[in-house]
C-alpha cells in the first residue's frame, strides 16, 4: 500500500509535467485551431488516453461551441472514461455560441457604432440623420450585448480543468490529508482555489477537495501555471 | 490506681512505643528488594526494548543500569511510591531504561538491584541485510545504528534497511531543546540548472515530547523545488546523542532552479509538550520541590508543573549548494533541458499497414535524472505521413522518479504506400558527470505500406513540402465521428481576449473617450453661445430705462417694445436660451395664452404695425407686471 502511495506520488511529481508549460500545451502545440484540436482528440481517444482526448475536446469546443461533433466526441469518450463534467450543471454555458475572439471584435464594433451614434445624436439632435443614427445606435448596442453574453458564457470556462490521472481528493491541501473521493481520470472540474502544490476542485456532483496540481491540467492553459 | 500500678502501665506503654519505632526503623532500613522486567525480549537491529528495575527501600537515584557490553542503556524515566500500611512505611522506585544493541546477539543483563533476576535480550539482525549477524561480529559493522550515516552503504556492500538512508548525511540540528530535528541527506552539494539530484529528509521526534506532527517537511528555498512528498513516510526508532527518537524518512527529488552559491532549509511545524512551573511555586533552583527530596519531586510532580503544549516549526541545518547554469557551448537544437544519464530505442507497432490505417511510433527513453524535463522529440512534418501529438508515460523504477522509463507514443498514419522510411529520431540530454551534452539517435524504422483497398485516395509520397491535411477516415467501431479537414492558422492561445489586460482596457479606454467626448459636446460650442447670450441677457438695465421714459412720456409703442426686449433677456436667462429664441410663440407655448406676458408680448407685436391708444392702457401698471420676477411655471 505504501509502495503504491509512493509510487502514485513519484509518477504524478513526474508525469504529464510537460503539459504544464503554460500557454503551450504538453504537445507542443504552438497555435490552436479548433480541428487541429479535435483531431487530435480523436487520436487520443483511439489511443486509449481518454484525459487526454477528454482535455483537446474541451479546447476545441471552446473554439467551436458548435461543432455537434466534437461533442459527440466528447460525450463518447467521458462515457468511456466514466468521467464527469461540471460544466453539466451550469446552463450559461449554452450561450457560448461563437469563437471568443470573433465575439469580441464584434462588441468592439458595436461599442463604436452605438458610440458614435449616440454622441452625433447630442451633438445634432436636429439632423435628418437622426432616424439613421438611431438604427446605428440599436445594430451596435445589439452587438455589444451579444459579446457580453458571450463573455459571460465563457467565463465559467477559465476556471475549467481535466484531471489527467486518477486522483484522491483530500480534506486539507497536504498529502497527509484525509481521503474525501476519489476523482476519476477525465473529469472535467471546475478550479476553486489553490494552497501551495494542491487545487481545491469541485467535481460534476457538486462535491470540493484538494488534489495535487501537477495532475490536474487547465482547459485555457496559463503561463503562471508552470 | 497505686503507684505501683501506674508505673508498670508506664513501663508497657515506653516498650510498646519503643517496639514499634524498632520495627518501623527495621521495615525503612530493611535490605532492598528488587524486580526487573524486560519487554519486549527479542527485537531486530535498530529496534529498541524497555527495562524496567524497581526496587523497594531505595530512591530512584540509587538504581543503575547494569553494564553490559554491546548494550546502550538510555533512561527515560523514573517514579517513586511512598507507603505507608497500618504504621509501617515502605519506600520503593523504579528507573525505566530503553535498550539498543550495536550488534546481533544474546545478551544476558544481570540484576541491576538486589532480589532482581536476570533478563536475556535476543537481539537479531534486522532490515535488508543490515549488518553481519553474530555476536562476535565487529562492532560498528551492522546497519544503522545510533549516529550512523557518515558514510553509509559503504558496509561491505550491505544495503540500509528499506526505513533508513543510504546517502550521506548533513549535521543534526535539534530544536526544542533536543525535542526534534530535521535532518538532510544529500547525493552532492554541486549541481546544474535543472538538475535533479536524490534527497533523504528525516524528522526526529523526541518520544514524550513531541504531541504531534502537524505537517510534512517544507521547503524554505526559491532556488530549488522538492517533489510532493508521500503521504506516509517511514519510520524506524534511533538513539541520536543518547537519546531515543522516532525519525520518520522522506524521499524526493531536489531540482535547482536558478545559478549561484545558494543555500535552503526544510522547516517541519510540530506541537511539543513542555512543563512550566505553577505560580507561587517559583523559588530556587527547584520550585517544585519544596522539601527538595527526591522522592517528593516525582510524587508531586504533576501537582507544582502545568503540561502546557506549543505548536513550533523546526528547521534543518542551511545546506548549501554551488549551482552551475548549463554551457552555452556545443548545445544541440534538440536539447530541451535533460539533465542525467539516457539511453533511447524506438519501435513501430506494426511492421505492415494499409495506407489510412493507424500505426503507434513508440519511443524509449530510460536512465537516470530529470524525467520532467524529457520532452517529446517525436516526428514532425515526415513526407508521406500524418502524424499527430504524441502523449507521454512514465514508468518509475524507484519511489521517488529518479530512475525509470519514460515511453512517448505517437500515433501516425501513412499517406502514401510503399516501403516507407521514419527517420531516426534525435534526443539530446547534458550528462552531469562528464560535464557535456550528448546526442543520442534511433535507428531508422522500415514499414511496408499498402494501398488501401478499393479507393485510390492515398498519392504517392509529394517530394516537396507536405500536402494539406486530409481527413483520416475514422477507424472502424470505435464510436467516434471522423477527423475534420484542418486548415492553417489559429490562435495563439485559448485565452478569450477579454480575459487579457489588453482586451479589458482596449473598450475602457473607448468607454472614456465617449464619456469624454459627451460631455465635452455638452459644453460645446452651441452651449457656450448659449451661455454668453444668458450673460447678455442679464443686461437688462438698459430697457427698464427705456420703459421708464415711455412711461412719463405715456408711449404704449415704446412703453411695450423696451418691455418686450427686457421680458426677451429676462426670460433667456431664466430658461438658458438665446434671447433670439423668446418669441411670442414659446413664450405663449411655456406661460400659456392667457399669461400676462404673454399679453406683453402680442401688445408689442401689434405696437409694430399699429399704433396703441395710451388711453386704453394704464402703463403704471403693466410697468409694475414686467418689473416682478418672471419666473412663472410654464405651462405643462
Amino acid at each position: 500500500m505504501r509502495a503504491a502511495a509512493l509510487a502514485l506520488s513519484a509518477a504524478l511529481a513526474t508525469s504529464v509535467a510537460a503539459g504544464a508549460d503554460g500557454e503551450a500545451s504538453a504537445r507542443s502545440l504552438t497555435r490552436y485551431s479548433a480541428a487541429a484540436l479535435y483531431n487530435a482528440g480523436n487520436a487520443a481517444a483511439r489511443a486509449g488516453q481518454y484525459a487526454q482526448a477528454i482535455l483537446d475536446y474541451e479546447r476545441a469546443q471552446l473554439l467551436a461551441p458548435l461543432d455537434a461533433d466534437a461533442r459527440r466526441n466528447l460525450e463518447v469518450v467521458q462515457a468511456r472514461a466514466g468521467a464527469g463534467s461540471v460544466a453539466t450543471r451550469d446552463w450559461l454555458r449554452r450561450a457560448h455560441v461563437g469563437p471568443a475572439p470573433a465575439l469580441y471584435e464584434a462588441g468592439l464594433v458595436g461599442l463604436l457604432l452605438a458610440g458614435m451614434a449616440l454622441l452625433a445624436r447630442a451633438r445634432w439632435p436636429r439632423s435628418a440623420a437622426a432616424p439613421a443614427l438611431r438604427l446605428i445606435g440599436a445594430a451596435g448596442a445589439l452587438l455589444l450585448v451579444a459579446s457580453v453574453i458571450d463573455a459571460l458564457a465563457t467565463a465559467p470556462v477559465l476556471k475549467d480543468a481535466v484531471v489527467m490521472q486518477a486522483s484522491a481528493a483530500t480534506a486539507s491541501p497536504t498529502p497527509a490529508g484525509a481521503t474525501l473521493f476519489t476523482v476519476p481520470a477525465g473529469e472535467t472540474v471546475a478550479l476553486e482555489d489553490s494552497h501551495g502544490a494542491f487545487w481545491l476542485i469541485r467535481d460534476a456532483q457538486g462535491r470540493e477537495g484538494w488534489v495535487p496540481r501537477s495532475g490536474v491540467e487547465r482547459v485555457v492553459p496559463r503561463a503562471t501555471d508552470s | 490506681m497505686s503507684r505501683s500500678g501506674i508505673g508498670e502501665v508506664t513501663v508497657r506503654t515506653l516498650l510498646s512505643v519503643l517496639a514499634a519505632c524498632v520495627v518501623s526503623f527495621a521495615a525503612a532500613t530493611a535490605a532492598p528488594s528488587g524486580t526487573q522486567t524486560l519487554s519486549p525480549t527479542e527485537i531486530q537491529m535498530g529496534e529498541s526494548a524497555t527495562l524496567t528495575i524497581t526496587s523497594s527501600g531505595s530512591t530512584a537515584s540509587e538504581i543503575a543500569p547494569p553494564a553490559v557490553p554491546g548494550l546502550e542503556f538510555n533512561e527515560v524515566g523514573q517514579a517513586s511510591r511512598v507507603q505507608s500500611i497500618n504504621g509501617v512505611t515502605s519506600v520503593s522506585a523504579s528507573a525505566t531504561y530503553q535498550i539498543m544493541a550495536q550488534q546481533p546477539g544474546v545478551y544476558t543483563i544481570p540484576a541491576a538491584v538486589p532480589g532482581a533476576q536476570p533478563v536475556v535480550l535476543t537481539v537479531k539482525p534486522g532490515g535488508q541485510g543490515g549488518g553481519t549477524a553474530g555476536a562476535g561480529a565487529p562492532p560498528g559493522a551492522g546497519g544503522t545504528g545510533a549516529g550512523a550515516g557518515a558514510n553509509p552503504g559503504s558496509s561491505a556492500g550491505a544495503a540500509p534497511p528499506a526505513n533508513a538512508s543510504s546517502l550521506p548525511s548533513g549535521p543534526t540540528q535539534f530544536a526544542a531543546d533536543g525535542a526534534a530535528f530535521v535532518r538532510l541527506r544529500l547525493a552532492k552539494h554541486s549541481l546544474y540548472v535543472g538538475e535533479s539530484i536524490p534527497v533523504d529528509i528525516e524528522v526526529g521526534l523526541r518520544d514524550g515530547l513531541v504531541a504531534s506532527l502537524n505537517g510534512p517537511p517544507i521547503l524554505n528555498g526559491d532556488a530549488f523545488t522538492l517533489n510532493p512528498l508521500a503521504a506516509k513516510p517511514q519510520s524506524r526508532e534511533e538513539i541520536v546523542e543518547g537519546k531515543p527518537f522516532t525519525v520518520l524518512l522522506w524521499h524526493s527529488l531536489l531540482s535547482a532552479v536558478k545559478p549561484g552559491t545558494l543555500s535552503l532549509t526544510l522547516q517541519t511545524p510540530l506541537t511539543v509538550r513542555f512543563r512550566t512551573p505553577r505560580p507561587g511555586w517559583g523559588s530556587g533552583s527547584n520550585p517544585g520541590d519544596p522539601f527538595d527530596d527526591p522522592i517528593f519531586q516525582n510524587f508531586f510532580r504533576g501537582s507544582f508543573f502545568n503540561l502546557t503544549q506549543k505548536e513550533i516549526t523546526v528547521s534543518s541545518a542551511p545546506a548549501s549548494f554551488d549551482i552551475e547554469p548549463l554551457p552555452s557551448e556545443g548545445r544541440p537544437a534538440s536539447f530541451s533541458g535533460a539533465i542525467g544519464h539516457f539511453s533511447v530505442s524506438s519501435e513501430l507497432s506494426e511492421q505492415s499497414a494499409t495506407a489510412g490505417d493507424p500505426l503507434t511510433l513508440r519511443l524509449r527513453v530510460s536512465g537516470s535524472g530529470n524525467f520532467d524535463r524529457v520532452r517529446d522529440p517525436m516526428l514532425h512534418d515526415v513526407p508521406g505521413w500524418k502524424t499527430y501529438e504524441p502523449s507521454a508515460r512514465f514508468k518509475p523504477a524507484d519511489e521517488i522518479g529518479f530512475s525509470g522509463e519514460k515511453v512517448f507514443e505517437q500515433p501516425l498514419i501513412a499517406t502514401a504506400s510503399g516501403a516507407l522510411t521514419l527517420p531516426p529520431i534525435e534526443f539530446s540530454y547534458f550528462d552531469p558527470e562528464t560535464h557535456r551534452y550528448e546526442e543520442t539517435r534511433t535507428a531508422p524504422l522500415t514499414v511496408q505500406i499498402a494501398p488501401p483497398t478499393g479507393s485510390p485516395r492515398v498519392a504517392q509520397a509529394p517530394q516537396s513540402a507536405p500536402a494539406p491535411s486530409t481527413p483520416a477516415s475514422a477507424a472502424p467501431g470505435d464510436g467516434l465521428r471522423p477527423d475534420h479537414v484542418e486548415t492553417s492558422g489559429g490562435a495563439s492561445t485559448l485565452l478569450p481576449p477579454y480575459a487579457t489586460p489588453a482586451g479589458l482596457a482596449l473598450p475602457g479606454a473607448l468607454l472614456v473617450a465617449f464619456g469624454l467626448t459627451a460631455a465635452w459636446i455638452r459644453r460645446g460650442p452651441q452651449a457656450r453661445a448659449d451661455r454668453r447670450a444668458q450673460r447678455a441677457a442679464l443686461d437688462t438695465e438698459p430697457w427698464l430705462r427705456a420703459m421708464e421714459r415711455a412711461q412719463t412720456r405715456n408711449d404704449p409703442d415704446e412703453f411695450f417694445a423696451a418691455a418686450r426686449e427686457f421680458l426677451k433677456r429676462t426670460l433667456a436667462a431664466r430658461w438658458q436660451l438665446s434671447p433670439d429664441r423668446v418669441t411670442l410663440e414659446s413664450v405663449g407655448a411655456r406661460l400659456g395664452a392667457d399669461s400676462e406676458l404673454t399679453r406683453v408680448f402680442k401688445l408689442a407685436e401689434e405696437a409694430r404695425y399699429a399704433r396703441l391708444d395710451p388711453r386704453e392702457i394704464d402703463l403704471q401698471l403693466w410697468g409694475g407686471k414686467v418689473r416682478q420676477q418672471p419666473g412663472a411655471e410654464a405651462r405643462t
